[in-house]
């Protein structure tokens, strides 16, 4: 059936391959080596300049549009929300003829679509992005994650957020080792 | 025999006793509890070999072990969808079938040296095997109904082995049947006892065996049939709910009647242990094949967590020649050593 040439070996070495292969097999079931990290209960301590999600300082903002502007993913979105107070009272003193503007634009960013390149947190010139190394989020409803302005405003709650910290080592026995990461 | 259930008329007993068997120890229950745990053993052995932590976290301090008891309700919640273009009786009733079928060989296989009382024949290794045999048939048919193209290539797949694999099987059987002269599992275990377990008598008999077995049920590295990251899942691609439970348990019932027949035919099934009456002569020989046959069970799932998965044409290939090779060979051994014994 098939012509293919392999290397062939002589029946006595076949046997050995599989029992070969059964005991490594075996001696790992006895004595397991585990990589993989109990993950909710322990997560890997991230740098402190993580690019995470972030949120907006509402206060902060001006809404000049530059993230929206700068987004390489279109996942910034201007949204006009209806203004509580004149955003500059000042300039509305100086020149009262001008009319007061009744909406403020404020940036949405639809997390499936972001990135994380945090071109927006750079180029915003008030600094109305606060960031945070938080990178991963679990919900049970798929209304939960929706981007709405009032999420935007606080940080998104991490299921790793009170696990335990660790640190990835290098190890001969294992290969990967996790030891627990004190300080920052 | 049974003294303490003096209330019952002793005409009941044998019934009772029949129920007890089909019910209770090596029957309905106990299958479900071993096909719970060989699961659970199969996923975690892998999961260790492959520095992985296997299920743990649907109750972490036992090691995940009711995480298919979680999958199984998370099933049982589903909706049942049959495909268009499904054949729907035998799409919705082979399932079952399947089930009982993969089931019913255990009946035949006798767990203590008193259960020729509950089954007297003097046929039952042939009436286990042919009962084994029968589940292919459904399975090329289930794959078939269920008008899809995974399904359908599983089935051809089902095909092309089981007729590859079907002769060696055959022929251990058939040396094992030479060994020991008879075809009554009660007398071939005592013939065991007697003189040394069959793994020794014909080792070569018990390879071929445990290579048959390997590929009926599906296992590492014969697991062709259900190949999942080629054909979905092979004959079962379709099946949702319920029956996706079903269908999925069925190899490891079938697993299990091979296991038994195994521990009856090679590994002088209850051995040490021997006596009379209802305790004596089922439930404690019966737990020793129990443990026999889980043994064997755990050795033949273990093998996921080592091999790769043959390809087609060389498990057929392998199949018409050096398995074919050995089993005849192991006929050849049956016979000159039932020669040498008696």
């Amino acid at each position: 059936m098939s012509n293919q040439k392999t290397s062939r070996k002589s029946a006595f070495g076949e046997v050995k391959g599989h029992i070969d292969a059964l005991a490594t097999g075996f001696k790992y079931f006895v004595d397991p080596h585990r990589m993989t990290l109990d993950y909710p209960a322990e997560a890997m301590e991230l740098p402190k300049n993580y690019r995470g999600f972030f949120r907006l300082v509402d206060e902060k903002c001006i809404g000049c549009s530059l993230c929206e502007i700068v987004c390489p993913s279109n996942a910034i979105v201007m949204m006009q929300l209806p203004a509580t107070q004149p955003p500059t009272p000042q300039a509305d003193a100086q020149a009262p003829a001008r009319p007061v503007p009744r909406v403020k634009k404020r940036p949405l960013v639809d997390w499936g679509m972001c990135i994380f390149c945090y071109f927006c947190v750079d180029v915003c010139p008030t600094e109305a992005f606060e960031r945070s190394n938080i990178h991963d989020l679990s919900y049970f409803e798929e209304s939960e994650y929706r981007p709405t302005f009032d999420r935007f405003l606080k940080l998104p709650e991490s299921p790793s957020q009170n696990s335990k910290k660790v640190v990835a080592k290098l190890d001969e026995k294992n290969g990967i080792k996790y030891e627990e990461g004190g300080k920052e | 025999m049974m003294s303490f259930l003096y209330f019952i008329p002793n005409s009941w007993l044998p019934l009772l006793e029949s129920a007890f068997y089909a019910l209770i120890f090596p029957g309905f229950i106990a299958i479900l509890l071993l096909a719970f745990f060989i699961i659970w053993f199969e996923r975690k052995a892998a999961a260790r070999v492959q520095m992985r932590y296997g299920p743990l976290w649907v109750s972490k301090r036992t090691g995940g072990i009711i995480q298919l008891l979680a999958d199984m309700i998370r099933f049982s919640f589903q909706e049942f969808i049959v495909p268009q273009g499904a054949d729907f009786i035998p799409f919705v009733f082979l399932p079952g079938l399947l089930l009982a079928f993969s089931v019913l060989p255990t009946v035949f296989i006798p767990i203590g040296p008193d259960y020729s009382r509950i089954f007297p024949s003097n046929y039952t290794l042939l009436l286990a095997v042919a009962f084994t045999l029968v589940i292919p048939v459904y399975l090329v048919v289930l794959g078939w109904a269920a008008d899809n193209k995974f399904s359908f290539i599983g089935a051809l797949r089902e095909a092309y082995l089981l007729i590859s694999y079907e002769v060696p099987f055959i022929l251990a059987i058939t040396s094992a049947f030479l060994l020991y002269g008879t075809l009554d599992l009660v007398k071939i275990v005592g013939i065991q006892e007697s003189t040394l377990p069959g793994i020794m008598l014909n080792p070569i008999a018990a390879i071929v065996y445990v290579i048959a077995v390997i590929r009926a049920t599906g296992r590492v590295p014969y697991d062709i049939v259900e190949a999942d990251s080629e054909l979905v899942f092979g004959p079962y691609t379709e099946y949702s709910s319920l029956m996706f439970g079903f269908v999925m348990g069925v190899p490891y019932i079938e697993l299990y009647s091979y296991s038994l027949l195994f521990s009856v035919l090679f590994l002088s099934g209850w051995a040490p242990a021997t006596g009379i009456g209802f305790l004596g002569g089922l439930i404690l020989p019966g737990i020793v094949t129990f443990v026999k046959s889980v043994i064997v069970m755990c050795f033949l799932v273990f093998l996921r967590a080592v091999y790769p998965r043959y390809k087609l044409d060389k498990a057929v290939k392998a199949g018409w020649s050096w398995v074919f090779y050995l089993a005849l060979i192991a006929l050849f051994l049956s016979a000159v050593v039932s020669r040498i014994l008696w």
